[in-house]
Formats: structure tokens, sequence, C-alpha cells
């Protein structure tokens, strides 16, 4: 891959989001944020002790 | 998770080196923690290894470790072990297939270098940190970076020699592998982990149970919002954005090299990528540990979650978390506050490790997705990719750990009191790979290379996700799971 290579191709036109790819990204930040929220609980309710 | 940059031609080699130095990483990181647990039982085979005081005579910065072996001197302490860390390299790196003649002279190099620049650290008026310190070596003014200020001296020097000696920089090639540098110290570490750990086991579990939200936190919400950013707002394509993904969120080159494969991207563009991450992370080791020393010295943990959920490389977070550990305990003492030392790092190694263990899953999550709905064709993701993308070098760690573990609270307290001394003697090696990485970091960030070869959108993403996201709901984060929380004092 030459370095015009990389240029052009990093400058091309956007290739649009699939429906499985905003699936992806929904139910990663869907799960992620509702596992954060339970972690958030878990550790309210049993913090760090020394 | 790593810190390796190469050429674009090279692709192939990279991903033969990672697997392999996975393994010769624990083969090392296993060695030297074998032979610092001999002086356990008396024979001390490491006490002749070199390391270096604060100091205004430079004569007197160097000593072996172990007072039994005093006799020899710094100097003489110091060529024994770069002998024994050439040797044992040496014939590691062979086993990769590397041309040891070149690997010998490069590393003499490498190694005189780093650990100058290290000894420079340690120069009073750079390390010393409170007054009583600075009264001790006649210093009227410090600037006040501890020792390991020297980390940084070594990776400015690698940075002038990648930016104003390129040829210099391409000569030394052959030792710049700050990839593997960095599992031996991860793998050795695993004792010195243990050690703080077995004096505060509850609260050790705990910081462990948090390390959790960091795998959250990588994999499901940075990584999915940088590939948002990078696709919607930046129009790159699919095989671009899912190594840069990964690079920014998870950890470097392995990550952005594991899912680049998995969604069968040619393999020059996870390496592209991963030279990008390398050169970020120079940035933010430069910057961050001095933020944290400055507005979250009352919250160390949180601190050393900060860095490891940052800084997006093992080598520069791990070493990172070293500096932060080091600024912050410097200023905690000069407001009169000692803190035992190990415990940031320990966070920002636990919060590390917990996210490079599942490069491997979420590699075949994509790789999945990929294959069965978005690249369709004969060659599937299979499950066995899931084990052959896992770091091993996290095997040597966690079974250095537990050994250690199991030698200090479940052993004799005989055994449990001359584990320190032997976790220290291997830690000595682990400061000196630290050394190597910071410094192969350096040379491996040529900035202009990078933005000769357009790089500048690759960069923006980054620098758009960094600043304006990664960083921020790190230490949110971060701040929710351990404010509040101090490491124990020295009694």
């Amino acid at each position: 891959m030459s370095q015009t290579d990389i240029k052009e191709e990093i400058n091309s036109a956007a290739e649009p989001l699939l429906p499985i790819e905003k699936k992806l990204i929904g139910w990663s930040l869907g799960i992620g944020v509702s596992l954060l929220v339970i972690l958030i609980a878990v550790n309210h309710f049993a913090p760090i002790t020394s | 998770m790593s810190d390796i940059a190469v050429k674009v031609s090279e692709p192939s080699l990279v991903q033969q080196g990672l697997l392999n130095e996975d393994w010769l990483a624990v083969a090392i990181g296993l060695l030297v923690f074998a032979l610092a647990l001999f002086s356990i039982s008396g024979t001390d085979l490491l006490g002749w290894a070199v390391t270096t005081s604060v100091y205004t005579n430079v004569a007197g910065a160097l000593a072996p470790i172990a007072k039994a072996y005093a006799g020899l001197g710094g100097v003489l302490s110091l060529l024994l072990t770069y002998a024994a860390l050439l040797l044992v390299l040496g014939v590691g790196v062979s086993t990769l297939g590397a041309d040891v003649r070149k690997f010998a002279l490069a590393f003499t190099v490498v190694f005189a270098i780093a650990y100058a620049s290290w000894i420079a650290g340690s120069y009073a008026y750079i390390a010393a940190v409170t007054p009583a310190e600075q009264q001790k070596f006649g210093v009227s003014w410090s600037l006040k970076l501890t020792n390991e200020g020297g980390f940084v001296i070594a990776l400015l020097s690698g940075l002038v020699i990648a930016n104003f000696f390129p040829r210099f920089a391409a000569w030394l090639k052959e030792a710049i592998r700050p990839e593997l540098y960095i599992k031996i110290a991860i793998v050795i570490l695993g004792a010195t982990v243990a050690v703080t750990a077995a004096g505060r086991l509850n609260l050790a579990s705990s910081l462990l149970l948090r390390g959790a939200a960091a795998i959250v936190e990588a994999y499901l919400i940075y990584w999915a919002v940088i590939y948002f950013v990078a696709r919607k707002w930046f129009g790159f394509s699919r095989e671009w954005s899912v190594p840069l993904a990964s690079g920014i969120s998870i950890c470097g080159v392995a990550a952005a090299i594991a899912t680049g494969g998995a969604i069968r991207a040619r393999p020059a563009v996870p390496v592209l990528v991963s030279s990008l991450v390398v050169v970020f992370a120079v940035v933010e080791v430069l910057i961050l540990p001095f933020l944290a020393q400055t507005f979250l010295w009352q919250e160390p943990l949180v601190a050393g979650a900060w860095i490891g959920l940052a800084i997006k490389t093992d080598g520069a977070a791990v070493a990172g978390g070293g500096i932060t550990e080091s600024l912050i305990m410097a200023k905690a003492a000069a407001e009169g506050i000692k803190y035992q030392p190990g415990w940031i790092l320990a966070t920002t190694t636990t919060v590390k490790i917990f996210i490079d263990i599942f490069i491997g899953i979420w590699a075949f999550i994509l790789g999945y997705i990929w294959t069965n709905h978005i690249d369709k064709g004969p060659d599937k993701a299979k499950a066995g990719e899931i084990w052959q993308r896992f770091p091993k070098f996290i095997l040597g760690f966690i079974l250095v750990f537990a050994m250690s573990l199991w030698l200090a609270v479940g052993t004799t307290p005989e055994i449990a009191k001359a584990l320190p001394a032997a976790a220290g003697e291997a830690n000595v090696f682990r400061v000196i790979f630290f050394i190597l990485t910071f410094f192969s970091i350096g040379v491996l960030s040529d900035f202009r290379k990078l933005w000769q070869q357009g790089f500048g959108k690759l960069a923006a993403v980054y620098f758009v996700s960094l600043f304006g996201f990664v960083i921020w709901v790190g230490l949110l984060i971060s701040w929710l799971f351990f404010s509040g929380f101090k490491p124990p004092l020295v009694s």
C-alpha cells in the first residue's frame, strides 16, 4: 500500500452505515450503559473496603 | 495494547512477532521471577543487579541491589546487568528469527542511552521531592520528578533520535522492541502487585472487582462511540474504522491487529493505525501523569484507574501509572502523607489487564458479525480465533501473581517475610524493562513520518475521540468507582 494509495483511500467517498452496524453500535452502547449502571449500584452497596 | 510501530511493508512479520513475543515475554518474566525466588531460601542469585539512587555525585549513584554484593561496586554491577540482559534477550530474540549480531550491537546502544537517561533522572536537582530530601542532598531547588523522571528523559531521548536522527533510529531497530519489554515487565510486575495486595487483601479484591467497569467502558462504550465517529463524522470505511476504534478504545497494536484480522482487513491497515496510537500514547504519557498529580493527588486510585483507561498502549499506560504513582506519592509526601507504594500502579495495571483479557473475545464477536453479515464469504470466523488472539503474556502475569500471593498468605511466616525482598529484586528488572520500553516508544515515534503519510484525518479522529470523550468518560468512571478510597499509609 503506497503513500498515495493511503491518502486516496482515506479521503475516498464514505460507505453508508449498514443496519447491522447501527445495531452493533446501539446494542453495545445499550448494554454498556446498563452494565455500568448495575456496576455503579453494586459499587454503592458493596463499596471498596480497606 | 502495545507499542510497536513498523513499516507498512512488514505486516506479516508483525503479526507473527506478536504471537511469539507473548510467549517469549512469559518465559523471560518467569525466569526473572524464579531466580528472584531463590533468595527466599537464602541463595541470592539476582543481588548483583544494578539499582540507582538519587545523587548529587554520580559516582555514588549506582550500586548492586543486595548488600551481599556491595563489593562489586556500581559500575561492575551495571555491566553485569547489561551482560545478563544481553544474553537472555539475545537468546530470546534468536527464537523470533532476529539477527542476533545486529540485536546485540543495537541493544548495547539502546541500553546505554536508556540507562543513562535513568541515571540522569535520579540527579537530585531532578528527583529530590521533599524539603527533607533537598536538605539531605544539599540542593536548594529541584524539579521534584522523583527518580522516575528518568522514564520521561528516556522517552524524550528516544523522541529526539526518532525525529532528528532517523538513520540512527533505523540502525537501532533490531533492539527497539517496546512490546516485548513491557510484556516482560508486566509478567514480573505480578510479584510486586501480589506482595502489595497481600497486605490488604480486602482492598485488593475490591479493586479487582472494579476492573469490570473498565471492560464495559473500553469495549462497549468507547468502541461504539469511536466507531460511530470514524464512520459517520469522518467518513472512514469499515476496514479502517474497526482497527481505528479498537486501537483508540481498547489498547493499541494488538487490539487493532486482532480486530483488523478478525474482519479480514488488509494487514497494513491496522499496522498503520497502530503507528498513530503510539504517537498519541507518547503525548498522553508526557501530559496525563502531571495532570493527575496536579488535580488528582488527593484521589490516588482515581488517578491510577484514569491513566489505565485513558492511555491506549500497555507500555505507555503501565509505565505512565508508574510515573503517576511517583508524582502523586511525592506530592502527598510533601503534604506529610506517606502512602504505601504500589497501589496506584497496581490499579493502573489491573484496569489494563482486565481490558486486555477480552481482546480475543471482542475480535471474535466482530469477526462473526463481519463474516456472516457484512462481507459474507467462505472464510468464516471460528471460535478458535479467541485463543489465537488472546494476549498470552497475561497468563504469565496471572501465574506470577497467583504464586506470589500464595507464598505471601498461604505458606509459612518466614517465607511471607522473605517474599518482599525477592519481589524487590525482580522489580529491579521490571524497572529496567520499563526504561527500555519508554526509550523504545520514543524511538518509534517519528512524528514527521506520520504527517507525510497523510494521516491528518486519522489523527483528527484520534484527537476528537481522545480529548472530546475518552479522557473525560475515563475520568468520570474512575471517579465513580475509585473516589474516596486511598492506598494504605506507611505504618
